[in-house]
This record gives structure tokens, sequence and C-alpha cells, in this order.
């Protein structure tokens, strides 16, 4: 078996001392990154993306991979203990795990999480090493014109899944695709939009944007509610991790539902963890043969959303290993990354660099292992860190970025722009726009952009190639048919039911 | 509160934001005038705070309307950027802000949000107003930016819309101490960190940043200024191997 091979090769590269050790720092600062609320696991990979120059690109990416889905286990502990979310992914697990940590039983509920979490990842990496290979055959199938119809769908599928009104998530990804025109046009090399900046002549940084609008921005909007932010820390001492068998039986079948959402959303372009989550616990919830029970300590409602984020962050991979498309702002940044390393990602990086890519599946069951280590056992820990006031922890974040951004191009002007987008970012949160879709308009710019000239110079400015070609029309006509469904009243207000979940 | 207020109020709220959209129609004008006082004590290069204001006036005044009716008439000179700016941004954020007057706003925050958005949206398309378009059935430089600004006029225009059609939150409370010194601080970083060195520069940043929330206790974030900065300058340097000044130019000369 091919598959076999190829993990076995996987583990090979995953378990020399240097990938285990970056799995591992992977591990723990994403577990970090989740515990502490006020940073998103995008800014810390933005981050964190300097830092990885010095590494070899396997091992770099093993460890922002790590730092993914790291950050959706922490996430879940400070749901639980202190009823506010780590991470935007935990969100519902806060409604009912908190409930549950109130009445004395943190510790099975932090143990069905980190549980659900293990499982949910086993099956996504057996899922990315199964469903590899055939997708990057169909991938080869694939000419501008068809690329330039996956991304479409891939844009409408993240205003499908984002929060909020339809029309300001578009609004979002236009302006994201505007964003990313700053700077030298690829064919003709003139400047675009750059005002003889000659800092502007190479384009916007993408860490620079996403830090600004998801880092600073973050910051200065948490400082506006006040620093001292309310938390109610379960104080007891946290005894009896195992789950009693009743426990074990009710959220079986809440944790294979939510890896099975999980996958199936992880995959989707635009989906990811946070959308995972939610899903899943409406989907509980509506299964459920006594749903008052839910928001009074339900253990499905910790199962399965807990089991959907993780299975989620990791199927996310998928359409990057194969397609080269990034499906979610992390992932994006991971294309950053692969970039700064001389990879370019797409369907060649599966034959080209078997290293890196079986290597990064292999880890990332390593990863789950390591992490279920370090959140149950040592979760004492990482209670203790959130006693750290935010009043400290906020001059420290803000310092941390500056000097990730300044040693990206050791530019001082990057430093500068990433506070104006931060300031930009804070706009946006106050006029209710979402910046993820902003990101991702970003990223997917250029490469639309590119594809969409070929396209059209292939056919020589025939505009009805897109809708000839039977792939791209099907990809076009799903698009097409998703927008339509969104906007129709019954969808809609299914769709507002799954995210106003979390403020009852 | 929303709910207190009169009509009257609403009105003078109005005005306030029309106002606001006025000033927004002239910020790259102002901006520039700004910049260009610079050039008077010799730092960097570009025309004097004179010739901006002139030059602007004109194309504000008299230009665009005379390049509206040339255009009509036929004529096929080319507009400066001054009046193209006018043109392309100023007008049409000026026709907006008087309408915002005759109107009911329902949801200010969707329809300042939108009309801001529109604003940066005509913004780029002045910007790449002076790119080449489309040659043949290839793609000029400025059709993609020209296409994807057009698009977000459009979509900007129904956000606005949507604020004044349906209910919604109003404009919501800004805080300023937060995103002062948290701005000031990055800015004094990418300001200080070639000529003072990462050790001054990120201990001062840290203070600055704190300055951010009125609950920080000066003491204790000193000292936790002060282990940062001692840990980001093995950290970074030496554990990273990222190059970066540690000390200030002066004293290591």
């Amino acid at each position: 078996m091919d598959i076999f091979a190829n993990l076995a090769h996987g583990f090979a590269v995953a378990l020399s001392p240097i990938n285990l050790l970056m799995c591992l720092i992977g591990a723990l600062v994403g577990t970090l990154v989740g515990v502490l609320p006020g940073i998103g696991t995008i800014a810390t990979v933005a981050m964190l993306l300097p830092i990885t120059f010095g590494l070899p690109p396997v091992g770099a990416l093993i460890m922002l991979a790590g730092i993914y889905y790291g950050a959706q286990y922490g996430g879940s502990t400070t749901s639980i203990l202190v009823n506010i979310p780590g991470e935007a992914t935990s969100v519902v697990t806060a409604i009912d795990g908190h409930q549950m940590a109130k009445q004395g039983r943190a510790g099975p509920a932090l143990a069905i999480a980190a549980i659900g979490s293990f499982f949910a990842g086993c099956v996504a990496t057996v899922l990315i090493a199964v469903l590899g290979a055939p997708l990057t055959k169909l991938a080869l199938a694939f000419g501008p014109a068809e690329y330039f119809s996956l991304m479409v769908l891939g844009l409408i599928f993240a205003v499908v899944l984002a929060k909020g009104s339809v029309l300001k998530a578009i609004a979002m990804i236009v302006f994201g695709l505007l964003l990313s025109m700053v700077g030298s046009d690829i064919e003709t090399g003139a400047s675009r939009m750059a005002f003889n900046i000659p800092e502007l002549a190479d384009g916007l940084g993408f860490a620079t944007v996403a830090m600004g609008v998801f880092g600073f921005a973050e910051i200065i909007r948490n400082l506006d509610a006040g620093a001292e932010m309310s938390r109610d820390l379960v104080q007891q001492k946290i005894t009896g991790l195992m789950p009693t068998r009743k426990d074990l039986i009710d959220s079986t079948p809440a944790i294979l539902r939510g890896t099975v959402l999980g996958s199936i959303l992880g995959i989707l372009p635009g989906g990811g963890a946070t959308i995972a989550s939610f899903g899943a616990y409406t989907l509980e919830k509506k299964l459920a043969k006594n749903p008052s029970r839910f928001g009074r300590g339900a253990i499905e409602g910790v199962a399965g959303p807990e089991s959907a984020n993780n299975a989620a962050a990791q199927t996310s991979f998928i359409p990057l290993l194969t397609l080269g498309i990034p499906p979610n702002a992390v992932m994006a940044l991971m294309v950053g990354a692969m970039t700064i390393h001389g990879i370019v990602p797409g369907p060649q990086v599966m034959q080209k660099q078997p290293d890196l890519v079986w290597g990064m599946i292999a880890s990332m069951w390593i990863g789950n292992l390591m992490l279920i280590i370090i959140n149950l056992p040592l979760v004492g820990i990482w209670v203790r860190l959130l006693r750290v006031p935010y009043r400290l922890m906020f001059p420290s974040i803000v310092i941390f970025c500056a000097i990730g951004i300044y040693s990206v191009n050791n530019a001082p002007v990057d430093v500068i722009l990433a506070g104006v987008f931060g300031l930009v970012g804070y706009w946006l949160i106050k006029h209710d726009f979402e910046p993820a879709p902003l990101l991702l308009g970003m990223v997917l710019g250029p490469l639309m952009e590119e594809n969409l000239r070929r396209a059209l110079l292939i056919s020589r400015g025939d505009w009805s190639v897109f809708l000839t070609r039977p792939l791209s029309a099907v990809l076009l006509a799903v698009a097409a048919g998703l927008l339509v469904l969104t906007v129709l009243p019954v969808l809609r207000a299914k769709r507002d039911e799954v995210f106003t979940e979390s403020e009852n | 509160m929303a709910d207190t207020m009169g009509h009257s109020a609403t009105a003078t709220r109005n005005t306030k934001v029309a106002l606001g959209f006025c000033l927004l129609a002239l910020a790259p004008q102002i901006f520039e005038l700004i910049w260009s006082i610079g050039t008077i004590f010799g730092w960097g290069a570009g025309r004097g705070p004179a010739t901006v204001v002139t030059n602007h006036a004109t194309a504000l005044l008299a230009g665009a309307p005379s390049a509206i009716l040339g255009s009509f008439g036929g004529g096929a000179k080319k507009a400066s950027s001054e009046v193209l700016l006018a043109l392309i941004y100023s007008y049409p954020l000026f026709v907006v802000a008087i309408l915002t007057l005759f109107m009911t706003i329902r949801s200010a925050q969707d329809y300042v949000g939108g009309v801001v958005l529109m604003a940066l949206a005509l913004f780029a398309l002045w910007a790449s107003s002076d790119l080449q378009g489309m040659r043949g059935f290839s793609f000029g430089a400025g059709t993609a930016p020209r296409m994807f600004g057009g698009l977000l006029v459009a979509l900007s225009a129904g956000i606005a819309l949507t604020g004044l059609l349906t209910e919604g939150a109003p404009l919501a409370h800004y805080a300023w101490r937060g995103p002062l010194f948290v701005v000031a601080a990055i800015v004094f970083f990418a300001l200080a960190i070639r000529p003072l060195g990462l050790v001054v520069t990120a201990f001062v940043s840290f203070m600055i940043a704190a300055t951010g929330s009125h609950e920080t206790r000066w003491l204790e974030a000193a000292i936790v200024g002060a282990c940062l900065t001692f840990g980001c300058a093995i950290l970074f340097p030496y554990v990273l191997g990222l190059p970066m000044p540690m000390f200030p130019r002066f004293l290591i000369q």
C-alpha cells in the first residue's frame, strides 16, 4: 500500500530529534496561546514566522502546524475553567464546560475535551493521508480557468461561513483583493497604488497586515473594555480527571459526530475550526433527547465542539497541501511560511517534497499525542498562567509583535504599517466587519488575478471560457448556488442561529 | 442612550456625520499638505505647502468642473492628478455628505462603515487611474485594481443603503487611551529600533504601551518590562540568530 509506505516515511522524518523538538515547541506554544485569552492563533503564527527563518523548512512548518492545532486544545482549558474562551474556536465549549466545572466536574470536562480532540486529530491525520494523493491528481487537471473558479468558490464559502452580514463579508474580501494589488504588477512590473513609496513597491507584507488586523487591533479592542476582564476562575483544585463510565457513553457519539462534521467543514475552503465548533454544538443540541440539559453542563456540549474544532484545524491542511489554496487565514499564513522557505504551495509539493508533506502529516499525530500529555496532567500549570493580569500581558504582546514584524524584513516601515492596520482593524471591529475574509482575499488576490489574466489570455479574451470548461462551470455553479442559498431567508435564519449560540 | 435623543438630536448628529464625510473627502489633500510642511525644514522631497494648496484648490474649485465640461465638449486633454482626485474621490464624497443631511440614518454603524469603505474604494480607483487598462484581450496593470475597486464601490454603497433601510446598531463608542498609547508605542519602536537598539527601544515601548491602561502599576510594569527586554535581548539575536542592533549607536561608536 502506497499510503502506508508514505506514512512510514513521514514518521521517519517526524521522529528525528530536531523535528520532535519542533513539534513539542509548537504544541507548547499553541497550548499557551490557546490558554491565554487575547492572543489569537493568527497573530501568533504571524508573530512566529520570522522565528522560523533559521530553521529547516520541515521543522518550521511542523512547528507552525503544532501551534494551530495546539491552540484548539488550549482554548478549551480556559473556556472550561474561566468561562472566557481562550480562542474563538472554543466559544461554545464555555457554555457547558464552565457549568460542569462549577458543579465540580472540571476534571471530566477537561478530559473529555482532550480525548475528543485526540480522537478527532487521529481521524483527521488519516484523512489527510488518504485524500492527499487523489486530490493532487485532480489538481493536475486544473487549468487557469478552473483555478480561478475554485478560488471564487473558496471565497464564496468564506462568505457563507462568516459571521454576520453577507454583504459586509463580500466587501471585506474585495477590500482584501484590492490590498493585495498594492505594489508591483506581476506581469508588467508597473508600480500600482504605491505612491512612489519604495517600501510599498514590494507590496504590503501579508504578515504585517495580519499582525495589525488581528494582533494590535485585538489588543486595542480589549483595552476598551478595561484591562481587567472578569475572570471567575474556578479556584478549587481539580480532582479526578477520569470521566465516569456514563460520561464516556454519553460523549462517544458526540465525539464521532463532531469529528465527521469538523473534518468536512475543515476541508471546505473558507471553513475552519470556528464554524466547525459552532456547527457541532448546534447539531448536538438538535439531536439531544432533552435539549434543556444544554447550558447546564451537558458533556456532549463539550465533546462535540472540541472534537469538531480539532478535526477542522487539521483537515484544513488538505486544500493547502493538494491544491495550494489556503482555506482560511491561518493556512494563508502557512503559505507565507512555505514561500519564505522557497516552497511553492500547490499540487507539485506532494511529489517534490515528500519529506515535508508526509513529515508534517505524521507530526500531527505525534503532536496530538504530546498535547494530550501536555494538557491533562499539566493542567495546573496552565491555570496558574491565567492569573497573569492583562495589564502586564498586553504591553508584552505589543513588544513581541513589533520585534516580530521588524525582523521579517528588518524594515521599521513594516512596524508602522502594522500599527496603521491595527487602527484599521479596530475600526473594522467597531463597524462589525469581519477581518478574516479580508485576509483570505489578500492572500488569494495575486493568485486570482494571475489565473484570471492567464485564462483570458489563453481564450483570447473570451469570458465564456469559465462556463464552457466543464470543471470550471461546475465550480462556479456551486458558488452561485451557495450564494443564492445564503441570501434566502429560511437558510439565513438557520445560519444566524448557529452563530448566536454563544450569546445565550 | 439612543432612545432618549429627540428629533433635534438626530438632526445635529446627521450634520456631524455629514461634516465628517466632508473632512474625509478632503483627507488626501490635507494629508499631502501636512506632509509638505516637512519640505520647509528640508525633510523629504516633494512640493512645498504653497504649491500643494494652490494646486488642490484650483483643482477642486475650477479644474474639475472645467474638465467635466471639456469632456462633454469632446476635449481629450489629459486631466492632472489633482483634478482626477477631485473628480474621482472628493466630489462623490461631497455628494454623499450632502445627501446625508436629508436622510434618516437607521443604523449609523452600517451607514458610516459603508461610506468610509466607499471612500477607500474611490481612493483606490484614483490611485490606479494612471495605470494602463486593457490592451486588446490582455489585462493591463490597472485593469484588475479598477475592476475590484468598482466592485467595492458598489458593495459599500449597498452596505450604506442597508444602514438607511434597516434598523441596526448606532455608532460604537471609541476609546482614545488604548489606541493612542499602543500606536505610540509601535511608532516609537519603529523610529527608535535603528538608532537606539533593541534594549532601550523595547523597554521604553513597553512602558509607553503600558500607559494605555489606567490599571497599570508603575513599579510592577517597570520590573516586568525590564525582564521582558532582557529575555528578548537574548532570545531574538542569540537563540534565533536574527540580526538586530542591541545598544544605542552613539554608545558603540
